[in-house]
């Protein structure tokens, strides 16, 4: 204890030395709380020596960038690309993190645990933008702790109203991260006015039926270097100092408590970001190549018939050792580009949140499976296509209250997002437990839009899927939410992109489910390779319904033009691969070649192809920006004896111009 | 006016470092070009648009392109375009032997960082050129190569050396027209 106090006596002047002044100011309060202990001692004097730290931490930087602008250095810190992408890597993390653990403290407003993490993130922030000269984002960062300070304190109560101008401020911090990711660097990009904001936060600063705290703020309680104080900050100052103290005093455990306790925190502290390690992404596509590239190697070795024919058992041992390091490494390399789904979860839950704000409905969404890995590409572009299902699960699915009561249902309406890991692909669901999808309401709107003939009869399964054609929305009125016609068939397309599938459950008066199916990696693709006129080429498995020889007689030529074949009744059209390829045929005779049936977009199509070599898992790659017109070809990937097949585009290859062109 | 070390044309998977770096040419007066051949005729792109040379690999045509786009090689994993400049120049393609190769260059203008490879009849040496010793040609006319595709002519040693624009002929101006 006596230690504490003397180190904290050595940090204030060594601090004012350095014009440090708020890390001064903590090293005081720290001191002061060492010598008249309060109840929550402990967990009042980790904040504060955590406080310390960042505060020393972050006025050093300060400092140090103040110096470099007065040596002469660039004015504006700005011009360091790689700094300011470094800020705003940080930033968006932290600004995450603050909304989740908003949403967390808007339901459990007592839990301390959350409001101590925002204020954490807000004040690395604020140290950062500090660092980067930007005034305004660091003086808002620095009202928001203000506040945030208050209801640490228990000056406050987290009220929801109070959680919604923080969420604000996050999203405008979030905004303003976005202006500096976008700015070229050359010169500095306008920022949005915060004023309002401000506003709005000092609105909060007033406690409700209190008398304002009584305004002592004690010396050396001064602002950052160079900031001019914001109206809000001096009483707040005086909170911070006054609540301990006001506490009835009670005497405290030994030293080694608490630094076992300062410990502890630090330990949870590092825990958030433990066991991560930021690579640029780059990096591990090239580890990923250089890995298919060794296991080709590897191969290429094993069977290399001068060491087959050597015999020797050791050496096969060695070789054996040598393969099973290479798949597990195979397998390593190919986690890498996995990641859980959670991120992506979150933002759902935060967006969830604001659409029930809005609809005015009451309503809670369940997540489940946030741990559900699947490809880092499909988790970040999930988000556009879950945003759009969850707005139309609050908007279009989930009753108004009173017409929840009417139907026996709670007045919370609830929405389930859930996803895992089923026979080898994601599954992802959102489910809702409103009114179900009005199937007459959707004939109906089919027939007027002309999507579909006014006496056409459809299954139940393809009434609901007609609500995935272009130009197609069942919500009455254009709301603000959602229903402004860009629908579900963008969400379809999007989807496919991602070479998921999609599919609806809709029971009325129960709810509507939506299941979205994907594969576990884009990288990484189930491929027939096949042999056409010499070359071999890799069709993606997931098209291919049947492979067979065609039995005599049952190719024709309908009125000379397109060829097809009977396949058990059905007619089928034939192509041949070779003629959409543009190559010049081993052999013309279909009936010594293979026909690989595929189904596209609802049409069925036989391909003709000269051998079937096998199927094989491959990763794919990309051809690059010089092949990138090229119809018909969506990659490449390099064989087992290391040439390179390339990965057919079956939508490309049998797009309508396609098909004229070969015919 | 020496002849520096001549590239050897490494089998696949040996020549890991390629030229040397950009840089180190630069330092010098005169910029140092690479000489390959087509045909009888002797070509020089400064080096610092190559990135290696490699030997003759087996190339995987790329459907509707045209005739002088080969198609792709597996360039150590990365999946890399190959043209043939006999046909590209328009001078009649001859068969592929052990002395043809592909000089790997990184094309500039590109949006994207990316490879593609040149398939020549052989390369000789690496020679520094002067700028006063290329004669510009407004109007060059030789034989079936175009005007467009070349930067000027250079006489070396009493041996003339066609001095390349690599990115005009990489460009994928034609590739587009195509599609």
């Amino acid at each position: 204890m006596a230690t504490l106090a003397g180190l904290c006596a050595n940090i204030v002047p060594a601090a004012h030395s350095l014009g440090m002044e708020e890390t001064a100011a903590c090293a005081e309060r720290l001191a002061a709380e060492v010598a008249a202990p309060g109840p929550n001692f402990s967990s009042l004097l980790e904040q504060q020596i955590e406080l310390l730290q960042l505060n020393a931490d972050t006025e050093l930087a300060a400092r140090l960038s103040q110096q470099r602008v007065a040596a002469g250095g660039p004015a504006e810190i700005f011009q360091d690309r790689s700094m300011i992408g470094d800020f705003i890597g940080e930033a968006r993390e932290h600004l995450e993190m603050i909304e989740q653990e908003l949403l967390l403290l808007e339901q459990s407003p007592e839990n301390p645990e959350p409001i101590h993490a925002i204020f954490r993130s807000f004040h690395t922030i604020k140290g950062l933008a500090g660092i980067f000269n930007l005034t305004s984002t660091r003086d808002l960062a620095h009202e928001v702790e203000t506040l945030l300070d208050l209801v640490r304190n228990g000056a406050l109560p987290a009220t929801p109203g109070l959680v919604d101008v923080v969420l604000a401020c996050a999203d405008r911090l979030g905004e303003i991260v976005n202006l500096l990711a976008e700015d070229s660097g050359d010169e500095g990009v306008p920022l949005p006015d915060n004023t309002a904001l401000l506003e709005r936060l000092r609105n909060q600063m007033m406690p409700p039926d209190e008398d304002p705290v009584p305004a002592a703020p004690p010396a050396g309680a001064a602002p950052p270097v160079g900031v001019s104080p914001p109206a809000g900050v001096s009483p707040v100052a005086a909170t911070v100092f006054t609540a301990p103290a006001a506490l009835p005093a009670a005497s405290f455990g030994a030293e080694s408590g608490v630094e076992g306790d300062s410990g502890a925190a630090r330990r949870r502290a590092s825990d958030l970001s433990s066991a991560q390690v930021k690579v640029d992404t780059s990096k591990l596509d090239f580890l990923v190549d250089m890995v298919g590239e060794l296991v080709i190697a590897q191969s290429l070795v094993q069977q290399d018939p001068s060491l087959v024919q050597f015999g020797d058992p050791r050496l096969g041992r060695n070789l054996a050792q040598l393969g099973r390091i290479t798949t597990d490494l195979q397998k390593t390399a190919m986690s890498l580009r996995v990641v859980p789904i959670r991120q992506t979860f979150q933002r759902m839950q935060r967006a969830f949140r604001d659409l029930v704000k809005k609809s005015g409905k009451q309503a809670e969404l369940e997540l489940v499976g946030e741990d559900a890995e699947l490809d880092r590409s499909i988790v970040e572009q999930l988000a556009d296509p879950l945003m759009h299902m969850i707005r139309n699960s609050v908007d279009h699915g989930l009753e108004a209250p009173g017409e929840r009561e009417q139907t026996g249902k709670p007045n919370t309406g609830k929405v389930r997002l859930a996803a895992s890991h089923q026979s080898g692909n994601v599954l992802i669901e959102i489910s809702d437990d409103g009114r179900g999808l009005n199937r007459a309401k959707i004939l109906k709107k089919a027939i007027e839009r002309g999507l579909i003939p006014a006496d056409a009869n459809l299954p139940v399964d393809k009434i609901l899927e007609l609500i995935f054609e272009p130009g197609f929305s069942t919500a009455d009125q254009i709301s603000d939410v959602s229903g402004r016609g860009v629908g579900m068939d963008v969400v379809k397309k999007q989807i496919h992109k991602l070479r998921g599938r999609i599919e609806i459950r809709s029971e009325p008066g129960i709810g509507t489910t939506f299941l979205l199916r994907f594969p576990l990696t884009l990288a990484i693709i189930d491929g027939l390779t096949i042999r056409v006129s010499g070359e071999r080429y890799i069709l993606p498995l997931h098209c291919v319904q049947e492979i067979f020889r065609p039995e005599a007689d049952s190719i024709y030529r309908v009125k000379g033009t397109q060829e097809v074949v009977m396949l058990r009744d059905r007619v089928i059209p034939l192509l041949r691969l070779y003629k959409l390829l543009g190559r010049v045929p081993e052999r013309t005779d279909p009936y010594s070649g293979i026909l690989i049936s595929i189904e596209l977009e609802g049409r069925r199509y036989c391909l003709l192809v000269d051998e079937l070599l096998g199927k094989q898992e491959v990763v794919i790659k990309s051809l690059g920006e010089y092949f990138s017109a090229v119809p018909g070809v969506s990659g490449a990937a390099i064989l087992g004896d290391g040439c390179v097949g390339l990965i057919l585009d079956l939508d490309g290859l049998l797009s309508q111009e396609s098909l004229d062109a070969a015919a | 006016m020496n002849t520096l070390t001549a590239p050897t044309v490494a089998p696949y998977g040996e020549n890991r470092g390629g030229l040397p770096p950009a840089a180190a040419v630069a330092a010098q007066a005169a910029s140092k070009h690479l000489i390959f051949s087509l045909g009888k005729e002797e070509f020089a792109v400064p080096v610092s648009k190559v990135k290696e040379i490699i030997g003759m690999l087996e190339v995987t045509p790329v459907p509707h392109t045209p005739d002088h786009v080969r198609g792709v090689i597996n360039l150590r994993g990365k999946v890399v375009p190959v043209i043939d400049l006999r046909a590209k120049l328009g001078v009649p393609t001859a068969e592929y032997d052990e002395r043809t190769c592909i000089i790997v260059v990184q094309p500039e203008m590109a949006k994207s960082v990316y490879l593609i490879g040149v398939i020549v009849d052989g390369v000789s040496e690496v020679m520094p050129v002067q700028s006063a010793e290329i004669e510009k040609t407004e109007t060059f006319s030789h034989g079936l190569i175009s005007a467009s595709y070349v930067q000027g002519v250079a006489k070396i040693r009493g041996k003339v050396k066609i001095l390349l624009d690599l990115d005009c002929v990489i460009s994928q101006a034609d590739l587009r027209q195509l599609v």
